[in-house]
């Protein structure tokens, strides 16, 4: 497996990936029909579009490609949702209703987001463990940066510390309650086991990454800062160039560490040969990977700029807070493709990939979307910065205590899944007759 | 011991009654005595007839009568019952509040002993699934008692912060008193218990204290939508996941009870050294349901007449409610799980005190709190989870403390001090402690 030696936490994305293309594999011969393969799966991402465009793949359909293309797209259900993409852009000139315009542009992301981590580990693939790691690091969660940075861009600054904030809980209490939960149904008599090790290793992390998100709130709410609005704003650059350097140096280890380590993971990597028998061929060449992540990230962008118009008319004409939207609405649906994989490897009883999924994917979020934003806003001139406002600082503070202290004992069943899933409902009824203070500008 | 597959927490309860039943049987030879051994618990119970007369409908017999002598000596709670009766006298005698609300402190304790009792001879007969749950629900009912009361009399914040005191005395107090004494007995060792049950045991405290917290920062955030009524939705709504929760709670104890009984054998066939025989309870099973309905009956009696004297008692004694509320009334409704939990601890079997310690707060913070929520709600009152913010940050860091130091696994003499001496801290703040008159909620 040389392309796929990659960290736990990677290797759960690359896990997901490989298994969707077990199930594609079994549907083609590798060997012989590569140009067919190649046109089928062109076709796979193609032909669900020109089914609504009418363009997009300049190969002419064979007609086993097109059999393949039907049984594709039979097989992965998501892609059912694209048309609604575009169906989303058309309302939004067409009606004014601004409801449905992000429901249906929500909807119509979701396959999206699925298909972009689907070819960024086909490129993963190619490139090599360690860019195939950052690739991933980095890629694992861009649908949610690409719609922050829409927000950013239209002065929608709560927005996007809601968003990101959401998608951290949503992470940590939803996909692993969802996961836990799973597995503990498909095997009711066992306690599951998971590295106790590596989970408190991360839960560390996350709490170091919270903290770091911290300073800056507890700074503005206990008034002692030394230039009112400025300081923190000032401290929120500092801290987030120094929790990307952080993040950096994460990855770095991660990767590093790796391969002299890999001991404890063999078992699963072998486990993982059985059920993925092939990860040295992925689906589709290294340029073709390349040309379906831009088209793909041009797509999400396109649809990301409707979704962030319409939240404020949604807000208004569904009744609901935007911080509700942002909270809770927007990361289910960013993190759909990861809940899904979770939940499949707890099913599995792989309870170790899942946690990297849920947990790795909230300190991406945490070390280095959120700096990310908070840079790339500093970029644009936004005054985008890390005080996340009373309440949302201290749900997440709570939060990330209650489950790291959940994850250290190294056991799980279905139980405890679904108390991570009960205060994720209580986090969402919060968060539900939640507004912004009204006298608090900043 | 088929009667008495019970899951830890619960089983804690079972045992501590069944020590009991111990030392009363060494004073019965039972086969013989059987019909008397029925007659001389009635008549321990009806000490409360030298009182009340025309209670008991049984005449009693000579060697009944030195039973009574006996039972009424070695079980010593019993001597306070009068107090009980005295109080309600007091009230309707005497203007002055705090002598009524001593007395009827001091009455309450033997009976809520006397109701933890008769729920374990019941659960005898009920067979184990019945019996945990009864274990569950009456173990803390008289605390139940004095908040629904409370609740009546519009007193929220009274109920609020009993129930509050209540967590904090099982996680403080009785748990640093059952290892201090542990660790006082045994001071040659460290004591052990299971880590990873405790473990457990203080996530599920911590996750039901995140469901109270959220609605106290919400209001102390001033970030609902609706001032004031937000809150209150939230606090109905979160107190419904929250009983749903001990519902799974329950359930899943009960159902992997069954499954994966073995890390607990050990300790079943210890119980069986201790107590000689658990299968055959004292009294008969409507004995224990006539018996748990008298004092019940007689709890809430003299709860009413608590509640009624708790703000006379305040302003006669100059202590503030809050002082009343959290330290002196759980500890009265707390005083059967605590001596059991530091004579389990004497005992070496920690599992057990931690079970009835830990055990007992997870009840009222997953069942006790919302219930009481959920009652306020049928009653047209506005209880709701806002502990406000001094409570709800001492709540919140005890807990953490607590889970903290319960990792380890081991106690000792030293840990039991710390404890208690964190207990008294807490207890001082709580005494120059009152809720701050801005604040109408």
């Amino acid at each position: 497996m040389g392309c796929c030696k990659v960290p736990a936490l990677i290797q759960a994305q690359v896990e997901m990936g490989l298994v969707n293309e077990s199930e594609h594999k079994s549907l083609f011969r590798r060997e012989s029909d590569s140009p067919q393969r190649k046109a089928a799966s062109l076709m796979e991402q193609g032909g669900s579009f020109s089914a609504s465009f009418g363009e997009g793949t300049p190969k002419s359909p064979k007609n086993t490609v097109l059999q393949s293309f039907k049984i594709v797209i039979l097989s992965n259900k998501l892609n059912l949702l694209l048309p609604f993409g575009p169906l989303a852009i058309l309302l939004h000139y067409l009606t004014d209703n601004k409801g449905w315009v992000f429901l249906l542009s929500l909807v119509g992301i979701t396959p999206l987001a699925e298909r972009l981590g689907y070819a960024t580990e086909q490129l993963a693939c190619y490139t090599g463990s360690t860019v195939g790691g950052l690739l991933n690091a980095t890629f694992g969660n861009v649908t949610e940066l690409i719609i922050s940075i829409f927000a950013l861009k239209n002065g929608m600054i709560r927005v996007v510390q809601l968003t990101l904030l959401g998608s951290i809980l949503s992470n940590m209490l939803l996909v692993l309650g969802c996961a836990f939960f799973c597995g503990g149904l498909v095997y009711p008599r066992k306690e599951q086991v998971f590295d106790k090790g590596n989970a408190v290793v991360n839960s560390g992390l996350l709490l170091m990454a919270v903290m770091g998100l911290l300073f800056p709130a507890v700074l503005h709410y206990t008034h002692s800062e030394v230039h009112a609005g400025s300081s923190e704003l000032a401290l929120s650059r500092f801290s987030s160039c120094i929790m990307l350097v952080a993040y950096a140096a994460y990855l770095f280890f991660q990767l590093k560490s790796q391969p002299s380590s890999y001991t404890p993971h063999t078992e699963e990597t072998n486990q993982s040969e059985e059920t993925s028998e092939d990860d040295e061929d992925p689906e589709i060449s290294k340029w073709e990977a390349i040309i379906w992540l831009s088209i793909l990230t041009a797509w999400v962008s396109l649809l990301s700029g409707y979704l962030v118009d319409a939240i404020e008319g949604a807000s208004v004409s569904w009744k609901i807070p935007i911080s509700f939207i942002s909270v809770i609405l927007l990361p289910i649906v960013g993190n759909a493709a990861e809940h899904a994989g979770a939940i499949m490897f707890a099913m599995k009883d792989k309870l170790d990939l899942s946690l990297g999924v849920a947990i790795g994917s909230s300190i991406q979020i945490s070390m280095f979307a959120v700096p990310f934003c908070v840079v790339i806003g500093w970029m644009m001139g936004e005054q985008m910065d890390l005080n996340f406002q009373l309440f949302e600082t201290a749900t997440l503070f709570i939060t990330v205590i209650v489950v790291a202290f959940f994850l250290q004992e190294g056991t799980s069943n279905y139980f405890k899944g679904l108390m991570l899933i009960l205060c994720y409902l209580i986090v969402a009824a919060s968060f539900f007759v939640h507004e912004d203070p009204h006298q608090d500008d900043i």
